[in-house]
């Protein structure tokens, strides 16, 4: 017999006290989704279960009782921090679930100069770790989009990736340890040291699980010497997104490690770049930093790659510097659009996947050219690869299109997820994976099987042994 | 009923928010550092013409809905850097043209106002719709000096224009009040805070369908128009840009007694700012 949510809310204040459980309606309906919808919140027009409560843990003691009382009442959780999710990860696919939100669980617990690493709990803004490493002259060298306004446990938790990759890594590059909750209350810590060969890595049972497994309470993130005062900026105009991606592995396979190394497609460079790039340029740009000579090194040898090929064309550095202080998105930067689609219902949207070097000008080329002339109203689409690898790289799909004949509440059936199972099918299909770094969710769970194929089993496994009662976060990673 | 011609004139400006505050400072020092900071940042419409850009459209549409007949034609005064601009104006439905100034126009008024009223009567437009001002050291004067060239009444502060029979029915804002008029074309419109302050976007098909037109390309010299003369008749030359220091901090107001806290807050934190007024 399922709880009613009157007895959900009970439990909850009896675990976190009263203060800590919140049952306002805007924000229970607010929570039911995230920015996968983005379009339900900014018109105000919701079509999923309403949560029955937001819950506020202060510690893990009380995740692990509310995760205990969860699992033996069949509750379903959803694990969240910073509400910036794009795929669906945070939706309430099923009626009466519990939002358990780490977001007052933000103590930055010790920044470790000397052993260059940092523990946070779950709830710290990423904004806040970096400037409290800046103070010591060090970086948590992790910057995605998001950074000032994601925290810690969500991105460990959707296996985020920032923008500098390409020289720091994905945060599964830059865990040390952490801390992690159960559905029967199991706390378990896994500690910090610089490697380990005692079988099988279990950070990455935490890492990426999305909540569909467990609840990321802390965890200790790598540092870095930071700077910024070395960085050199380098970027060039081109004709041919295939010779982009060719540049950029020249880059890779020569060992270089820029920490930003891009090339963007006409349609996608139209919205950056247009004060400098024709409308049929891409734009090739890079990064280098690190100490004085290491960054020199690098911003020499990628120079003297792309000056073999005679087809790109340099621009001034501070354009690509211009441009590269002004990447993140702040709370007002999302203010402004969501204004922006409340006006036009012109709406934004991307999706990344990655795949090896010889799959990858296909898959973007063939899932572009389909998203025209399948999906209406399209006013742009184009994208760019922004992280790579010694064998591979990632497309970021970047779209736009205008939202006609349909409430807000239907963009993701007419436009959103038809356009997601496009570059799905012609992703798998050349053997590429479906998820670069924004998560499963709930958005790309349907082909998971595909994604995973024979490995299947171990996914599957994992989920039927951690979470036996399925209450962690229905729905996400694998469908219901 | 007769057809309407719409002309708008709008300025692509700087992204002036995607710049850090050094280079704020370093763009509003000075005429010459402003074009040299702002060189390497996207450009966007500036905000009021978007705002005019889409009203226009709007009256299009509304007129159409009565059955009645609406061409539009944008302009900007600048070099190619407008290009993609109006390709995208294209595609939504106006005619394009550019015209290419010979010297430049920043901060200059008179001239700017004098060329955006002879490509108005080139054009055509019995409706002129501007952007009320633009980026920072912006005058706000070109709408006027343009209305008097063309000596037609100009509303200031427009926030919205719709179809009255033969009529255009204008809301605009006085000070702190907002009007309503009903005026009869020609007319120029100086577009102020406009609730509808985006413009829509064109799909791809709509930008396919307009990828042969031309965006016409005129000079002063074919306007007839001596910039260098209207630049000598300026009534104002700017000399420097400040930044207007608009931190916020906040502070712990200290005291025994809100009596006490009162006072301090007064004597350390509104006295002076008082005063200043």
């Amino acid at each position: 017999m399922p709880l009613s949510r009157e007895a959900i809310v009970e439990g909850l204040r009896r675990i976190v006290g009263p203060d800590a459980v919140v049952t306002d309606e805007k924000v229970l309906v607010e929570s039911s989704v995230d920015n996968f919808r983005k379009l339900q919140n900014i018109f105000d027009v919701h079509t999923m279960p309403v949560p029955a409560a937001v819950a506020l843990p202060a510690d893990t003691a009380q995740v692990a009782r509310v995760l205990t009382w969860a699992n033996d009442n069949g509750v379903n959780v959803i694990p969240r921090t910073g509400a910036t999710a794009t795929e669906g990860g945070l939706e309430s696919a099923v009626p009466d679930s519990v939002i358990l939100d780490g977001s007052a669980m933000n103590e930055i617990v010790k920044v470790d100069p000397y052993n260059m690493q940092a523990t946070c709990q779950c709830g710290v803004p990423l904004q806040a770790l970096e400037d409290r490493a800046r103070e010591h002259g060090l970086t948590t060298g992790h910057s995605p989009q998001s950074k000032p306004v994601a925290h810690m446990g969500g991105l460990v938790a959707t296996r985020s990736i920032g923008q500098f990759s390409t020289l720091y890594g994905g945060i599964e590059d830059m865990v040390v340890g952490l801390e992690a909750v159960f559905p029967g209350g199991e706390v378990c810590r896994i500690k910090n040291v610089p490697r380990r060969a005692a079988g099988p890595d279990i950070r990455h049972i935490v890492i990426g699980n999305e909540g569909a497994l467990c609840f990321i309470t802390e965890v200790t993130v790598k540092l870095f010497p930071y700077f910024p005062e070395n960085n050199v900026f380098l970027g060039w105009t081109l004709k041919d997104m295939g010779l982009g991606f060719e540049v950029l592995r020249d880059v890779m396979v020569n060992g270089y490690k820029p920490s930003v190394a891009r090339v963007y497609d006409p349609g996608d460079a139209g919205i950056h770049f247009s004060h400098f790039a024709a409308p049929d340029d891409c734009v090739l740009l890079f990064m280098a930093e690190g100490a004085a000579g290491i960054a020199k090194a690098t911003a020499d040898g990628i120079q003297a790659i792309v000056d073999q090929h005679p087809e790109c064309t340099q621009v001034p550095s501070e354009y690509i510097e211009t441009w590269f202080n002004d990447l993140c998105w702040d709370a007002s930067k999302i203010i402004a659009e969501d204004e922006r689609i409340r006006q036009t219902r012109n709406v934004n949207r991307t999706t990344e996947i990655s795949a090896d070097w010889s799959s990858i000008n296909e898959i973007y080329q063939a899932a572009k050219q389909r998203i025209i002339d399948e999906i209406p109203d399209i006013t742009m689409m184009g994208g760019h690869s922004s992280h790579s690898y010694i064998n591979g790289t990632n497309m970021y799909f970047n779209y736009f299109f205008n939202v006609v004949g349909v409430g807000p509440e239907e963009e993701t059936e007419k436009y959103y997820l038809p356009i997601i199972g496009i570059i799905c099918e012609e992703t798998l299909k050349r053997g590429g994976s479906i998820v670069h770094h924004h998560g499963m969710g709930k958005a790309r769970a349907p082909w998971v099987k595909d994604e995973y194929g024979s490995s299947y089993f171990m996914l599957e496994t994992l989920k039927r042994s951690f979470d036996p009662n399925g209450v962690m976060n229905k729905g996400t990673i694998i469908p219901l | 009923m007769t057809a309407l011609r719409i002309a708008v004139g709008f300025k692509v400006t700087p992204d002036y928010e995607a710049l850090r505050p050094a280079d704020w400072a370093r763009a509003a020092t000075g005429h010459s550092a402003h074009g040299e900071a702002v060189r390497y940042v996207r450009r966007v419409f500036n905000v009021f013409d978007e705002a005019a850009l889409e009203l226009a459209l709007r009256l299009r549409d509304a007129r159409a809905e009565r059955g009645l007949e609406t061409s539009l034609v944008a302009f900007s005064v600048a070099g190619r850097e407008a290009d993609p601009f109006l390709v995208t104006l294209q595609a939504l439905g106006y005619e394009g043209a550019r015209v290419e100034p010979d010297a430049d126009l920043d901060f200059a008024p008179a001239a700017t106002a004098e060329l955006v009223a002879a490509a108005t009567r080139r054009l055509g437009g019995e409706v002129l719709l501007l952007g009320s001002r633009c980026g920072p050291g912006d005058t706000g004067l070109v709408p006027f000096l343009a209305a008097e060239a063309l000596g037609r009444p100009n509303l200031p502060g427009v926030t919205a224009v719709e179809p009255a029979a033969d009529r255009l029915r204008v809301t605009f804002s006085a000070g702190d009040r907002a009007l309503r008029a009903t005026i009869t074309p020609p007319c120029v419109l100086a577009v102020g805070n406009a609730l509808v302050s985006m413009l829509r976007v064109p799909t791809l098909k709509d930008r396919l369908a307009v990828r042969d037109s031309v965006i016409t390309t005129l000079t002063p010299e074919d306007l007839g128009v001596d910039v260098p003369a209207a630049l000598s008749r300026e009534p104002s030359a700017l000399v420097g840009l400040e930044t207007i220091d608009r931190s916020r901090a906040g502070v712990v107001v200290g005291g025994a007694t809100p009596g006490e806290e009162a006072r301090a807050l007064y004597e350390e934190h509104l006295r002076a700012r008082l005063e200043r007024i």
